[in-house]
């Protein structure tokens, strides 16, 4: 579903990201650590075409995004660390204009409030312009923009930071489900603990190449934790 | 696109920059009705006047020929010298066009009524034209000032931070994360921007002018051109703030540099043109003309100075003024003012030809150079549709002169022949009468005005498409 092959970024003299190899099925969750500057956001970035690859390719579900951006977005969900709304509109009408967006067609209002429920997202806020939002609610908002995309992929950078345990917890669940439901995810983060929770598999990064690819059931925590401070450490 | 409108709908701006446009282009539009409409009054105060004169001329000249009464040698509808002259004159009128409140133009730069004489034209028309071939600062505060200054100062205030600022507070990346090209979002916000603008800039004085002019309701190939020539306008405006944005710039660059290029198109680029058309084409100097017209007035009274000093002989007898057998004694001063005139008249008239020309050609070298500033473009473009421009008043003064030849031809002979004005006379007066352009003039003129506007927003277009291609999303 979602497919890195040979993919390179350089920025002037810099490698961003080094020959990446990636290719994440439906109902995978795969999780990329890694240092600040190991090329994470890099990798999101190119999967939604915002930025154009040096050299090799991004696939979704097997279209090249360089070259069907618009129809590679049909399918894919992105929420970044800073999920930034339009303030001057309530949550319920940022879910309205996303995701008529999102699927070209407005949705009914007793489905929007639905989405909302489903994203435990009151009635009382959703009437509230987001400008008086915090993090966690601009982000469960824009989680009901996925859903109600029904996505097939999820491209996540740093989803859970700065959201509190609680919210967390409730967002890896939430991950969960989407990924029995068939749902491709690839996230980063810096949060170990959330990773092993989370991820079927783990890749770790080290200044844009992919130094450890593993499968999450295969590793605890402990050793997880003594592998990746290692690869910091060479 | 729905959503795009209740998204600016929620934001103030949007009310703000409509209501304020509202309010310019009401007061713009009372303006330009108020003086439109003083200016009709007037004419038809002068034609009304005009025909009583005549009138009154013709029952007197009834009474004197029944020998009621005894003419004053100033004042006798008998003498063909004095009806020729300032007397029995009649006003050339151009009458306002039915889109004129729309634009008030050069309409007292340019009077649109001459008293036509036997006299040389330099006495009647006022040259100014001649001097300045672009009065693109008019100084009325019309529709056509409101749209050409104000409108692209709204639609920056719209939208100069139409990319940007969605790239700055992030919502650009959510936006883009949805099956969205990044041409189709700047179209839509576009789009709506200009449809509340154009929507305010093209119906409200349509209405107006239905309501305060329902004549206007006839000019229908006018209105559509002007309509088109606005959106033109507006979309050249658009497609730089657009290019603008593509470039990727903060918000506050975008906002200085839209700044900039509106001083430079709107207010240097015509006065750079200006210059450059006068110094390529000076135009002859009017001091010279007047020097000329002072010179050759001498003259001429030199040459008839005695017939001029003969005069008051007739104040004793007023029976010589009487016309006898069809002829008539003219007074000695009469008849040198006539000889005077007419002698300047044919001096005069090499100079006027040549500023005439002159005057075509400086606005040749205007038409052509003016695809430089698409102010100057709009600014013509409207003026010539609401019947206040240069073309308009060029035909006008063809009218004039062809009545001007008339008069004389009517008046010359029988003062040179001494015969007398009849009562039969008098409807064989050449009388002005306005014939409206031909209305493919109006088309062949503003066809390349919206020319003009469009390509260069065309151009504008393409570098913002070709920008966008590798618009830095994050
Ligand atoms: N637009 C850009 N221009 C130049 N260099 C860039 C650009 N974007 C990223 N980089 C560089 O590419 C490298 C990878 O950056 P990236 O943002 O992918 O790191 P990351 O893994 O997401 O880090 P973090 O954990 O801090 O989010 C960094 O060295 C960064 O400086
Ligand atoms: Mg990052």
């Amino acid at each position: 579903m979602l497919r890195a092959i040979g993919l390179t970024k350089t920025f002037g003299a810099q490698t961003a990201l080094d020959r990446l190899d990636l290719d994440i099925r439906p109902g995978e969750i795969y999780c990329l650590l890694g240092a600040n500057g190991a090329g994470k956001t890099t990798t999101i970035n190119l999967f939604l075409n915002f930025i154009a690859p040096s050299a090799g390719e991004v696939q979704i579900d097997g279209i090249d995004v360089t070259r069907d951006p618009v129809a590679t977005k049909q399918h894919v969900a992105y929420i970044p660390e800073q999920v930034m709304l339009y303030g001057v509109l309530s949550g319920l009408e940022n879910l309205d204009y996303f995701s008529s967006l999102a699927l070209g067609k407005r949705l009914p209002r007793e489905r929007l409030l639905q989405l909302m429920d489903e994203v435990s997202l009151d009635a009382g806020a959703a009437h509230k312009r987001v400008s008086a939002y915090s993090k966690g609610m601009r982000q469960k908002i824009w989680i009901a923009v996925a859903l109600a995309k029904q996505a097939k992929a999820y491209l996540l950078d740093e989803p859970t930071s700065g959201l509190d345990p609680q919210a967390a917890s409730e967002f890896s669940s939430l991950l969960k489900r989407a990924s029995e439901g068939g749902v491709a995810v690839l996230t980063t983060t810096h949060d170990l603990f959330h990773a092993k929770q989370t991820a079927t598999r783990i890749g770790i990064m080290k200044k844009g190449r992919l130094v450890e690819s593993l499968d999450s059931a295969q590793i605890g925590q402990t050793d997880l934790q003594a592998l990746y401070l290692q690869h910091m450490r060479d | 696109m729905r959503q795009e409108m209740r998204l600016l709908l929620a934001e103030r701006s949007l009310w703000l920059v409509s209501a304020l446009f509202l309010l310019l282009i009401g007061y713009a539009l009372y303006n330009g009705v108020h003086q439109t409409t003083l200016r009709d009054r007037a004419q038809a105060a002068i034609t009304t006047d005009d025909a009583r004169t005549r009138a009154d001329q013709l029952s007197q000249l009834g009474r004197i020929m029944a020998g009621r009464e005894v003419p004053s040698p100033f004042q006798n509808p008998a003498d063909p010298a004095r009806m020729g002259g300032g007397f029995g004159a009649h006003h050339a009128l151009m009458p306002s066009a039915p889109l004129a409140p729309v634009a008030l133009g050069q309409t007292d730069l340019f009077p649109g009524q001459f008293k036509v004489t036997y006299q040389s034209k330099i006495h009647f028309i006022h040259a100014n034209d001649i001097e300045n071939p672009w009065h693109l600062l008019s100084g009325h505060f019309d529709l056509a000032f409101v749209i050409v200054y104000l409108l692209p100062l709204l639609i920056f205030a719209l939208s100069y931070n139409l990319l940007s600022v969605e790239r700055e507070s992030g919502t650009l990346k959510l936006l883009l994360s949805q099956p969205l090209a990044l041409r189709t979002l700047v179209l839509g916000k576009v789009a709506v921007r200009a449809g509340v603008l154009l929507g305010l800039a093209v119906l409200v004085p349509l209405g107006v002018l239905l309501l305060a002019r329902p004549e206007s309701a006839g000019a229908g190939t006018s209105t559509l051109w002007w309509s088109l020539l606005v959106g033109a306008y507006a979309l050249f405006w658009f497609a730089l703030v657009v290019a603008v944005n593509a470039f990727g710039r903060s918000s506050a660059s975008n906002a200085m540099l839209l700044v900039i290029s509106w001083v430079v198109l709107v207010l240097i680029a015509p006065v750079l043109l200006n210059l450059g058309v006068t110094a390529a084409s000076p135009a002859p100097s009017r001091t010279e003309l007047a020097t000329r017209t002072r010179m050759v007035t001498i003259e001429a009274m030199n040459r008839y100075s005695k017939l001029l000093s003969a005069d008051y002989r007739h104040i004793g007898k007023p029976e010589v003024l009487l016309p006898k057998d069809g002829k008539i004694e003219m007074s000695g001063r009469a008849l040198a003012s006539y000889s005077i005139q007419k002698q300047i008249d044919e001096e005069i008239q090499p100079d006027l030809d040549r500023f005439d020309a002159q005057h075509a050609r400086q606005q040749q070298l205007v038409a052509r150079y003016s695809l430089l500033s698409p102010a100057a473009v709009a600014y013509e473009g409207m003026t010539a549709l609401a019947g206040t421009g240069a073309r308009r008043y060029a035909h006008f003064h063809d009218l004039m002169d062809g009545h001007h030849q008339a008069w004389k031809k009517f008046f010359f002979p029988r003062i040179d022949g001494g015969i007398a004005i009849t009562e039969a006379d008098f409807p064989r007066i050449p009388r002005f009468v306005w014939t409206e352009e031909d209305a493919r003039l109006i088309d062949r003129q503003a066809f390349p005005a919206l020319l003009k506007l469009v390509m260069p927003s065309l151009l504008l277009l393409g570098i913002a498409a070709w920008r966008l291609r590798s618009y830095p999303v994050v």
